[in-house]
């Protein structure tokens, strides 16, 4: 008697007209609340990430490096409390989306390395900017030197992938450029 | 008023939805057999795709970022193109009847075509300005229907051709298709 | 909802798992989610990755889409499984951007865009949304896996003939002499995945002509 009685009165529940606006904003509310729950586990795990990728990149490029610093999105390497050299992130527009590159550069502005750390490339064409063969051209060069090859530059363009070669080089460059005018600016 | 111009560009030949981004493929095999039909499609997905971007874009930076909560854009995105496609549909019916008649069957069907949520991340991921987010909508939009209509005009000759048994349908469809990218591949050095 | 629904039994389960994988293949046979199909299958790596990414979200949809079947209303039934579906894409790019990170990135916008993925909402509606919760389990797992062999096939020809090597999990399974030092590029490329899908759909038509005559 009881259940019948009940399922009567979940059928009517179904048939309102405002149940299907309720069911679905309860359906949305759950979705919003356990996503939130779910962020909030990996958000300190994904932020570590982040921060041990870049940190593990600085110490290949920096081996005597103590700590850093960020300031104005430049990585400030620090040594007995002193600046020994800089890094950032260059980003420039490839063929395939976004590259972000990691460049590390010496007190006197050469580039000492840079590493390509995501890039959405074509595999085994475009995505050759990431081998060290194509890097550590970059070894040693000034601003003004950071130019492909055939546009009057020292930098080998990869053959056949001019576009992810040209996007490292001109985004190092201005990325650099601009810079080397915020750290003389301000002293670090 | 240069980057809108490579971004349109980019969208349009290079980074062409179809040809080099697989998006929308679903709608693109389904209904470019037919020129009348390609037209109408390519103009409502650009349509969405338009305005799914505006509302997308604004929503992006004046409510996920400030609240630090970009996780949610999927769930965001998605439910804000469904109500669009939705009110799009409505106002088409009560505003021009022709107009509804020869897209309204294509309509439903956006919600789920890869190429408007798409458009709407490359967005996001790219942190294009409301302005430069139109641009690439309308770009990507041309550049899906430039293809669907290209498509279907071969499609409907390539009805006429004597085709091997198992490559007829689909399989001569998608090698057609793969001519079509490797032509539009010329474009990379374009910009 | 007043459908009658098939009981449920162990030979059922794995019936249901088979047909999804051959019968039923999403791509080959039902050409469902080909974006993702053709864009991450440039590395069998990717293709693992999609392919688990996918039979999470449409376990997890299938199981919860089952299981609130009988109070949804009909009217709104698609955005119900549209949010349900999102959900759990939003929690697999999470857990991926926070464990394994270089999949998260070589991914790329297509992590996000399973959501719109045909099978998916397709399982939901024809599937889930009028079965018991096992059964719909069991139809994720199959139609998930049938999905993932097809982008293994697909990826596993890309990457040797694009490449002339394997590398599965960043280790090199084998490299073949002469295509290694000079491969066939365009197969990594946008035309080689037009091609490939191409052909082995044509090869599936193929045998189905062969099996009916």
């Amino acid at each position: 008697m009881i259940r019948e009685k009940n399922k009567n009165s979940g059928i009517k529940i179904m048939q309102n007209k405002f149940y299907p606006v309720v069911f679905l904003t309860i359906i949305v509310l759950v979705a919003v609340v356990l996503l939130m729950y779910v962020s909030n586990i990996t958000r300190v795990k994904i932020l570590e990430q982040r921060e041990a990728k870049i940190l593990n990149q600085l110490k290949n490029i920096f081996p005597d490096m103590e700590k850093y610093e960020l300031k104005d999105d430049i990585y400030i390497i620090l040594k007995d409390g002193k600046s020994i050299s800089y890094a950032f992130i260059a980003k420039g527009k490839g063929y395939g989306g976004e590259i972000q590159t990691l460049v590390g550069i010496d007190k006197d502005f050469a580039l000492k390395e840079i590493v390509v750390l995501s890039n959405s490339e074509t595999p085994g064409l475009g995505s050759k900017i990431t081998l060290s063969s194509f890097t550590d051209q970059f070894k040693g060069l000034k601003s003004n030197e950071v130019v492909l090859n055939k546009d009057g530059g020292r930098v080998d363009a990869i053959s056949g992938a001019t576009i992810s070669s040209r996007a490292v080089t001109d985004s190092v460059r201005e990325e650099l450029n601009d810079k080397i005018e915020i750290i003389k600016n301000n002293g670090y | 008023m240069n980057s809108l111009l490579t971004i349109f560009l980019g969208m349009v030949l290079i980074n062409n939805f179809i040809l080099s981004k697989f998006l929308g493929l679903c709608p693109f095999f389904g209904v470019s057999k037919k020129l009348t039909n390609a037209i109408s499609m390519g103009t409502a997905v650009t349509l969405v795709m338009v305005i799914a971007s505006v509302a997308t874009s604004i929503i992006h930076k004046y409510i996920l970022i400030p609240y630090d909560v970009e996780f949610m854009n999927i769930i965001i995105y998605i439910l804000v193109i469904a109500a669009l496609v939705q009110i799009v549909e409505i106002v088409i019916k009560r505003t021009n009847i022709t107009l509804y008649n020869a897209l309204g069957i294509y309509l439903p069907l956006i919600t789920t075509n890869c190429a408007v949520l798409g458009v709407t991340l490359i967005n996001a991921q790219n942190n294009y300005s409301l302005m430069q987010s139109i641009i690439s909508a309308l770009g990507g939009g041309l550049g899906f229907t430039l293809i669907l209509i290209i498509m279907s005009a071969i499609r409907e000759k390539n009805e006429l051709a004597d085709t091997p048994k198992s490559m007829r349908g689909l399989p001569i469809a998608f090698i057609i298709a793969s001519l079509l990218s490797l032509a539009f591949m010329g474009f990379n050095g374009l910009l | 909802m007043m459908e009658i629904e098939e009981k449920f039994t162990a030979k059922r389960f794995w019936k249901e798992i088979a047909k999804g994988i051959v019968l039923t293949n999403p791509v080959f046979v039902l050409v469902l989610g080909l974006c993702p199909t053709l864009a991450v299958t440039t590395s069998v790596d990717n293709a693992l990755g999609m392919g688990a990414g996918v039979i999470f979200v449409l376990l997890g949809s299938n199981i919860i889409i089952s299981l609130i079947r009988k109070i949804t209303p009909n009217m709104v039934r698609i955005p119900v499984f549209i949010v349900v579906i999102a959900a759990f894409v939003t929690i697999l790019s999470l857990l991926f951007e926070a464990y394994i990170p270089p999949l998260y990135e070589s991914l790329g916008i297509y992590l996000p865009l399973i959501v719109v993925n045909c099978i998916i909402l397709g399982r939901a509606e024809v599937f889930a949304s009028k079965n018991p919760v096992l059964l719909s389990m069991a139809d994720g797992i199959g139609v998930g896996l049938g999905f993932t062999v097809s982008l293994i096939i697909i990826s596993f020809l890309r990457e040797v003939l694009g490449t002339g090597s394997l590398q599965i999990f960043g280790k090199k399974l084998f490299a073949i002499p002469v295509l290694s030092q000079s491969p066939l590029t365009i197969f990594i490329m946008p035309p080689g995945a037009f091609i490939v899908i191409a052909l082995l759909m044509a090869l599936f038509k193929l045998l189905g002509v062969l099996k009916n005559e």
